[in-house]
């Protein structure tokens, strides 16, 4: 008797749920990379791992969980390769934790990027101003700091303040649905 | 810990200025407290969306490819009709699809409604180029308008050739010669309208049924060659070999056969008074006489790279028709004092025809593992790379044009990204010692030049890095396409190379694992130089002009 065949989509259907899990993918190697600027590089990679490996995967089983197995290798591939003092990393077990936290998060980030805007707009112009020059500057916060003239110290706490202040905002837009 | 401090906290460990102390109370509250995670991944959305918000249309270094082709893409499905909503889905559509190695142009299809069922994706990834033709040869073709590049696609819509003969290859077969002064529009592969002009085609048995429509009629090829000539007051025919019917306005029909001399005008089909030969140059005669250019152009640029190879600036020229007696080295020709670097090995790859259509004239990396290796010793000021490729296409998320080995410190890379972006590099900062947000490089992208149609064409690729000015210039087929400022962070004013391919990476020697990643380039090249200064544009559009072999 015939084992039975794993059932793999067409590359249509690989597509859309490539597509679908993207943001999931991206803050998946994120939170296993926090500050690292090349994080988006590693998802990238792992897209393309993800992509060369369609026909391993099997319809009807989880997406997610198999990508993100998939990402979780290109991102110690990336550390290696980086040969990098590797003190600042999780756990084997909180990122077994936070991969499958983010299985099961809510793809809510189109309406959290919408009362972002708005919240945004709420803010005084000279933080809504720091804040995104902070986020357009690929330059370390120390030198970010030197250059706006500002002590790195204050600045931290600065920026600090705007973002609790964004975050309750969004919250609460997204709890009311005032964002809709 | 108060919530107040755990907040700050995963804010510096996103900002990447967490210290390791606190990376430990961080990580340990991470790892019992659902809660702090939760934390964690709402900051990291707001980190990762308030990045979208300031990058807007800047690309910035860190942001990935999808980002600078999103504003341009297709939009992908949404339910409710939503700008923003539109604006990121699409960025994760094109993320996606980058990934899927197909060409950037072929979404920027205005068509995309059908995009959220599964047949439209499917339909989406295939790659499309609009065309009906080839433009097989030409010699001294002049276009009215922009100049047709021998290789590429016929474009859609009327063509006038205002001077100089031009061969077109059509799909169905079909080899067609055209000598200006002449108007036509390529209208199938099985139809061309020639309005004006003079024209001769050899039609293969599989494209029988072939036709020629003109202001006085149509031709229906029955199999071969003919020649006809469309005048204002008439189109004169000739039939080589085989028959051809001739359909005039209205009822009229006509066979005629091999040797005879018909005409369409508004009287009809009729015998023509004069049998004079039209005297159109046919396909093989003309194919002959280009290659036979070719060849004096190949030897004209072999003396011009003679006299150049001498320039002081000159780093490096391989040509990859002059390898070594055992076939397995290239030879630098570069003969300036300064230069310093040897003669290249050649690895894995098969040899494949030049630019100019000489047999083994050229190198193949295609396979994998393919690649040639050069060591570079020296400090260098600024630099130019140049090199001459055929792309098959861009299947790889970087493919290779010249990288050190690893990426050390002073470095450069070259390459080009799967989007069909330029990539150049230095690396100015060790990733070990820099501060965490901060990248260890500024890469220069120029916007995209590659599309399907160029797939297997002979192009020019080079980029220019300017210490003094602190730019970086790119350049596709000898024209500026994408030119940056250096950040002052970011400039390195003494660059290495050492050890590197051309057409692939090479991970740091003496490593041992035996896994890599594929990057070589998917295609064959002909030609490389290395400068140890910034070519000024017009030098470098003068080195196309003179190294092209399709005028």
């Amino acid at each position: 008797m015939q084992p039975e065949l794993p059932n793999p989509p067409s590359d249509a259907e690989f597509v859309g749920l490539l597509t679908q899990s993207q943001l999931s993918l991206l803050l998946y190697v994120r939170s296993l990379l926090p500050g690292e600027a090349d994080a988006s590089d590693v998802a990238q990679q792992a897209n393309a791992k993800i992509w060369e490996k369609r026909a391993d995967f099997a319809l009807g089983t989880n997406f997610l969980a198999w990508s993100f197995a998939i990402a979780r290798f290109e991102v110690l591939n990336y550390r290696k390769r980086q040969a990098r003092d590797s003190r600042l990393t999780f756990s084997e077990d909180l990122e077994q934790t936070i991969a499958s936290e983010l299985q099961q998060i809510d793809d809510d980030l189109l309406s959290r990027q919408e009362a972002l805007r708005k919240c945004l707009d709420g803010l005084k112009p000279e933080a809504r101003t720091l804040l995104m020059d902070r986020y357009e500057t690929t330059e370390s916060l120390a030198d970010f700091a030197r250059r706006i003239g500002r002590s790195a110290g204050g600045l931290k706490v600065s920026l600090h303040r705007i973002r609790a202040t964004l975050a309750d905002c969004i919250e609460r837009r997204l709890a009311t649905g005032a964002a809709r | 810990m108060t919530p107040e401090e755990r907040e700050q906290l995963i804010d510096s460990l996103i900002d990447g200025e967490i210290d390791e102390a606190d990376f430990l109370r961080i990580e340990a509250e991470l790892s019992v407290d659902p809660e702090v995670r939760a934390l964690y991944y709402n900051r990291l959305k707001l980190d990762l969306l308030l990045q979208r918000e300031a990058s807007g249309s800047v690309d910035d270094s860190g942001s990935d490819v999808a980002q600078a082709v999103a504003p341009s893409a297709a939009i992908p499905p949404v339910a409710s009709v939503n700008i923003l909503q539109r604006r990121l889905t699409g960025i994760f559509a094109v993320l996606a699809a980058t990934v899927l190695g197909f060409v950037a142009w072929s979404v920027w299809n205005p068509d995309s409604s059908r995009l959220g069922s599964p047949a439209g994706l499917a339909g989406k990834l295939e790659p499309t180029a609009a065309g009906f033709a080839i433009l097989q040869g030409q010699s001294d073709a002049v276009w009215e308008g922009d100049p047709l590049a021998t290789g590429s696609l016929v474009p859609s819509g009327p063509l006038r050739l205002l001077s100089g003969v031009a061969q077109i290859e059509l799909f169905s077969g079909v080899r067609m010669v055209i000598e200006g002064d002449a108007q036509f529009v390529v209208q199938s592969a099985m139809l061309v309208q020639l309005d004006r002009g003079r024209a001769r085609a050899q039609v293969p048995e599989a494209a029988r049924g072939f036709r020629v429509q003109t202001r006085h009629g149509d031709l229906i090829d029955l199999g071969t060659e003919f020649a006809i000539d469309a005048g204002d007051e008439a189109a004169r025919v000739e039939v080589l070999t085989g028959e051809v019917e001739l359909h005039g306005q209205g009822a009229a029909r006509q066979r005629v056969l091999e040797g005879a001399a018909w005409q369409l005008s508004d009287a009809g089909v009729s015998e023509r008074s004069d049998s004079d030969s039209l005297q159109v140059l046919g396909p093989d005669a003309f194919e002959r006489q280009l290659s036979s250019q070719q060849v004096d152009q190949r030897r004209r640029w072999q003396q011009r790279v003679a006299s150049m190879r001498e320039d002081d600036r000159l780093i490096a020229w391989y040509q990859t028709q002059q390898t070594s007696a055992d076939g397995r080295q290239l030879p630098n020709l570069a003969q300036s004092d300064s230069q310093s670097a040897g003669a290249a090995a050649i690895v894995a790859c098969q040899p494949s025809s030049d630019r100019w259509g000489q047999a083994g004239g050229a190198l193949d990396l295609s396979r994998t593992g393919s690649r040639i290796r050069v060591d570079v010793p020296g400090e260098f000021g600024s630099l130019t790379m140049m090199c001459w490729v055929k792309i098959y296409s861009l299947d790889r998320l970087y493919n290779s044009l010249f990288l050190t080995d690893g990426h050390e410190l002073q470095e450069p890379h070259w390459q080009i990204m799967n989007d069909g972006r330029l990539f150049f590099s230095v690396k100015k900062f060790d990733g070990a010692e820099g501060k965490r947000r901060r990248p260890d490089k500024y890469n220069f992208y120029s916007p995209p030049f590659w599309d399907a149609s160029l797939s297997g064409q002979w192009i020019m690729l080079a980029t220019t890095y300017d210490v003094q000015a602190r730019r970086v210039s790119h350049y596709f087929n000898g024209e500026e396409i994408g030119s940056e400022a250096i950040p002052a962070d970011y400039l390195v004013p003494r660059v290495t190379i050492g050890p590197a391919s051309i057409g692939n990476w090479s991970e740091p020697m003496y490593r041992t694992d035996p896994q890599f990643v594929v990057r070589n380039l998917n295609g064959s090249l002909d030609e490389f130089v290395l400068y140890s200064s910034a070519l000024s544009g017009s030098e470098i559009a003068e080195l196309y002009r003179l190294g092209n072999p399709a005028r």
